[in-house]
């Protein structure tokens, strides 16, 4: 491992400058004298829009421009947004119906944007928004996905005023994977059969920082500002919808305050903003304010599964199919069709050993807000429905919970072990990171903890999920290493921070390989002009991809300086050695620094020394793993259910910060605990969404959670040089089904059958009741 | 926001001056009404801000054993001057909010405003406390007239509430888990000359009194008195997506139980 790096708990050295305020987020970087945008947004569900009237507004005080649909038609932007579609099981593609920047002919969700107001203050924008005269014909609104509960239906089956003309059921897609033959058989055959419904409802990513987006045209150019997860697929879908040559669009995004996959996404506002910005010469500014992102930031999961087990007489895994349907909103958000689909099957089969699959995934329209990435993007939804079902078989067959699993693990021989739904996973010691789990959790001591708490009254369960994730977002990406004319580096990196600590990490590691002082190191990211392209951050990839093209940026770098040294000194370079801080020259005692070497080379003239840039592709995919165990209590008399301990054991391989992994782990297994607990999307069935504000919408605070035990049993990955894994998902894939099997295991005793999250008090509250009404 | 005119009288003369004129308003602790502005959900075209009045502030024990407190005074500091003296409404206090909360608002803010899920009111009627304001003294149980409606009238200002101090005494509250305002909230006093029992969070008529839990807790003061009570009616019962009518119903019962076995 030292080769690769030195494993240190190294503290984040961008904490100090984000804890005093001296953060660079987009709405504190906006330009001088920028104006400001506001968007009037639909105020209804779905309407036809029958009058749109500007005039009182664009004379009310300050305001430079107003935009609408047919403005933007006017100055020839219009084109609509893109969406990475999937096809059909029958091969056709999904329909990907057009979705406009501003709402055109009607409008289909609450908070679709209509028309951008920018005026010279933001108030200014707020009030002449208010003059805007927008009329809407009310159409049939569609909240729940078709076929559950869907009021636009008339008599004969057929949807009335579908969500859009192109899709008649409103149904987007119908996706298929696995061999559905070979499953269908291995269910006739089956000694046992288990079968649940797993809902998985609607959640908002709530970033501390909200979406930001900044535009100024300078000479012909359009600096952009944003709030983003990487900047270079902004820079060309704006370049693209504003028919603007690709470099005459620069886009920058320095620090961000959380992203979670909902900031991967071009939104329409960007464009907007930008076309303002073009049209007045000028710059424009928008932030959106609390209420607007939770109407309009893409929402994550909002799906519901049958999935059924087939075992054998052994109790052997022999098949497996799913059958979800999940909801897109309103449109199909540029990833949204990949979420159930593509990404679920990834990780579908999770830990088991398989023989056969079927997935089945129908995305559907409805007039609610878009739905994309959220924190490990299909996979939390697959390992959820999976393991949930692993419990419930367990519960059916008679057998422990972990017994089952340990029963099915892919062996540790079996790697590489190729999955039905088309993965290879390169390594894993499933039973090994189990073992470590239920030691550290007490796994054993359970029973005594539960007579303990039956004793105050208390319910106490407890949850088990062994998860698998599989690294996504692009396998490949590129790195500058610039030495400086202070007598630094800097190193430019494709990825973007959210948060989560990049800069300690790559500078951390870059010294760790060159020697360069870790103070002399300048971290680069998120500017489209000095980096002309990069994968960003999302799918746990930032630091295996960035760390593995680092290592190639390195050795191009020592072997370039070696052959300089050597000629220097009238040596062959096998003469000249790096020893990961300094050159040597044989037969001399000489010794250089990375950076007495650069200044050297600056010396002689030898610019071409001074950078050095490096493009890498990762070999394959590397798959975390772990278990995580949870106990619960729940209060029977108050529904409350109370996380009483938490532990986790994770297989991500080597590791480059023990401590920011962890703090990794501590933030993902909190934002799925939200979800469990008491996260959740209501609209009522007019489509108004009544969790919109932090009143109404809970999420997770400390005292929500337990101290949790955490630890790695590392199987280092085979598919990239420094045996790393990935860690930035895992937390919530994992925290899901571990806190609703123990919930549901506190509650089966009183005779619930089908707990399903969130798992408010209120819930938990009517869960009981109802089962002791059915009980008699 | 829309704009607004702010002025910041030094006593309650001019405050009730300068609530004289056309469309003023009164601005307490700002902890609802500056919210609402935010969001444009209202329009005032003055507000009459009532922090800067030193004769509304403070807490003091008065010699008929009830503890005065006045209009202006925040939570925070209720939650600290009142621990010696009545710790049930400390505890009350030192739970509202979180600390930036129970630094700007107020107890007069709190009861003029009359939400249904404070914490305040619940204390207010379960001590059968005294409203004073620039004009009279009005009774607790005068004074809560259903969710945001109170017997206080266009200009009429909170200078202080006189809470009798209970000779035990308990608030429980069960947070809607968003919010954290009381998704029900039980105060229970016991008194010499019997118990008092306010509930709020829950009901669509605000806070009330639950009279059958009084009379069973005032011959008999303990958790097990309540047992024998039938579940309040949840028909009358606020029903949102945080909580039925029947679940907040059945958490009165289980909060006045728990508020007993903590007083007693």
């Amino acid at each position: 491992m030292d080769a690769f790096g030195k494993s240190q708990p190294v503290r984040r050295r961008e904490d100090l400058r984000l804890l005093t305020g001296a953060g660079r987020y987009t709405d504190d970087t906006a330009p001088e004298g920028a104006l400001y945008g506001y968007f009037l947004r639909a105020p209804v569900a779905h309407g036809r829009i029958t009058g749109i009237d500007t005039e009182e507004a664009a004379a009310s005080p300050g305001v430079r421009l107003i935009l609408t649909a047919r403005d933007l038609a006017e100055a020839g932007v219009t084109e609509g947004l893109f969406t990475v579609m999937v096809k059909n099981r029958d091969g056709s593609p999904g329909i990907a119906p057009r979705r406009p920047i501003l709402a055109e002919d009607k409008v289909r969700f609450v908070g679709e944007p209509v028309a951008l107001i920018v005026a010279e203050t933001l108030d200014q924008a707020k009030d002449a928004a208010e003059l805007v005269m927008l009329d809407i014909e009310d159409l049939p609104v569609h909240v729940e996905i078709a076929g559950a509960g869907d009021g636009g239906r008339d008599g004969d089956g057929a949807v009335e005023s579908p969500v859009h003309v192109e899709a008649p059921d409103n149904l987007c897609v119908d996706f298929a994977l696995g061999d559905e033959a070979a499953t269908e058989a291995a269910f006739a055959e089956a000694a046992h059969v288990v079968t649940l419904e797993v809902p998985d409802h609607k959640i908002i990513a709530n970033a501390l920082e909200g979406r930001a987006f900044s535009a100024a045209w300078v000479d012909g150019r359009l600096h952009v500002t944003m709030s983003s997860q990487g900047v270079w697929t902004h820079k060309s879908q704006i370049a693209k919808v504003l028919g603007l040559p690709e470099d005459a669009v620069h886009v920058v995004t320095e620090d961000v305050g959380g992203g979670f996959g909902m900031k991967t996404m071009v939104y329409p506002e960007y464009f907007a903003i930008a076309q303002a910005a073009r049209h007045l010469g000028g710059a424009v500014r928008w932030a959106a304010e609390r209420g607007e992102g939770m109407l309009s930031d893409n929402m994550g999961r909002d799906l519901v599964s049958t999935a059924s087990l087939a075992f054998d007489a052994d109790l052997r895994i022999t098949g497996y199919r799913v059958d979800t349907r999940f909801n897109l909103g309103a449109y199909a958000s540029q990833f949204g069709p990949l979420m159930q689909t593509q990404l679920f099957s990834r990780v579908l089969t999770g830990v088991y050993d398989i023989p056969a699959a079927h997935l089945r995934s129908r995305a559907y329209f409805t007039n609610t807000c878009q739905v994309d990435a959220y924190r490990g993007a299909g996979r939390p939804e697959a390992i959820y429905v999976l393991e949930r079902l692993m419990d419930r078989a367990a519960r059916e067959l008679g057998i422990a919970p972990d017994a089952l699993r340990r029963r099915n693990f892919i062996p540790p021989e079996a790697f590489p072990y190729k999955t039905v739904g088309g993965e290879t996973y390169d390594v894993g010691a499933f039973a090994r990171v189990l073992d470590h789990g239920a030691a550290a959790a007490d796994w054993d001591g359970f029973e005594a903890r539960r007579a303990a708490s039956e004793a105050r009254g208390r319910l106490r369960g407890r949850g088990l999920c062994y998860y698998i994730e599989a690294i996504l977002g692009a396998p490949d990406e590129g790195v500058r290493v610039a030495f400086e004319p202070d007598g630094g580096a800097a190193i430019y990196v494709g990825t973007q921070s959210n948060g989560q600590g990049h800069e300690t990490v790559f500078a951390q590691f870059l010294s760790d390989q060159t020697g360069i002082p870790v103070e002399r190191i300048r971290v680069v990211q998120g500017d489209s002009d000095l980096i002309a392209s990069g994968g960003g951050t999302g799918g746990s990839r930032s630091v295996t991809v960035q760390t593995n093209v680092t290592l190639k940026a390195v050795a191009e770098l020592v072997g370039a300086f070696r052959a300089f040294l050597a000629e220097e000194a009238g040596v062959t370079a096998e003469e000249v050695v790096f020893d990961d801080t300094h050159f040597r020259v044989a037969g001399t005692n000489a010794t250089h620094s990375m950076l007495d070497v650069a200044e050297m080379a600056r010396k002689a003239g030898r610019d071409d020394l001074l950078s050095v840039a490096a493009h890498d592709k990762l070999a394959a995919r590397s798959f975390p793993n772990g278990c995580h165990l949870v106990e619960v209590e729940v209060d029977p008399e108050t529904g409350t259910v109370t996380l009483d301990r938490y532990t986790v054991v994770d297989d991500f391989g080597n590791l480059i910060n023990p401590m920011l992994v962890e703090g990794q782990v501590h933030g993902g297994i909190a934002q799925g605990v939200g979800q469990v607990l008491m996260e959740r999307v209501v609209y009522d069935e007019t489509g108004q969404l009544l969790t919109a504000s932090f009143m109404d919408y809970a999420m997770p605070r400390a005292n929500d959670l337990p101290f949790f035990h955490f630890e790695t049993q590392p199987v280092p990955s085979t598919s990239n040089p420094m045996g790393m894994k990935g860690c930035g998902e895992a937390g919530t894939v994992g925290a899901m089904a571990a806190v609703a099997n123990a919930v549901q295991d506190a509650l089966w005793g009183q005779g619930v059958r089908q707990a399903d999250m969130p798992f408010t008090p209120h819930r938990v509250w009517e869960m009981l009741a109802e089962a002791r009404i059915a009980a008699g | 926001m829309y704009n607004f005119d702010l002025v910041r009288p030094t006593s309650i003369d001019e405050a009730v001056a300068a609530l004289g004129e056309e469309e003023a308003q009164p601005l307490g602790g700002g902890q609802t009404l500056i919210p609402t502005l935010k969001q444009r959900l209202a329009m005032p075209s003055k507000l009459v801000s009532l922090t800067a009045i030193a004769e509304m502030k403070g807490v003091c024990k008065t010699d008929d054993n009830a503890l005065a407190i006045g209009g202006g005074t925040n939570h925070a500091t209720v939650a600290q001057e009142a621990a010696a003296d009545f710790p049930g409404l400390a505890h009350l206090a030192a739970n509202i909010g979180d600390p930036a909360v129970r630094s700007r608002g107020t107890i007069g803010g709190s009861l003029a405003n009359n939400d249904p899920s404070a914490c305040y009111p619940a204390a207010a009627l379960g001590t059968g406390a005294t409203i004073k304001t620039n004009k009279r003294e009005i009774a607790a149980d005068d004074y809560f007239q259903g969710m945001f409606a109170t017997a206080l009238e266009e200009g009429e200002i909170i200078t202080e509430v006189r809470l009798p101090i209970p000779e035990a005494s308990n608030y429980q509250k069960f947070e809607q888990p968003a919010s954290r305002f009381a998704l029900v909230g039980v105060f229970v006093a016991k008194y010499a000359d019997g118990v008092r029992v306010a509930v709020t969070g829950a009901s669509n008529d605000g806070v009330f009194r639950w009279s059958e839990a009084e009379a069973a807790l005032s011959s008999d003061f303990s958790a097990g008195a309540v047992d024998g009570l039938s579940t309040p009616d949840g028909s009358g019962m606020i029903s949102d997506l945080h909580g039925s009518g029947d679940y907040r119903a059945h958490l009165v019962k289980v909060l006045t139980k728990r508020a007993v076995a903590a007083a007693s």
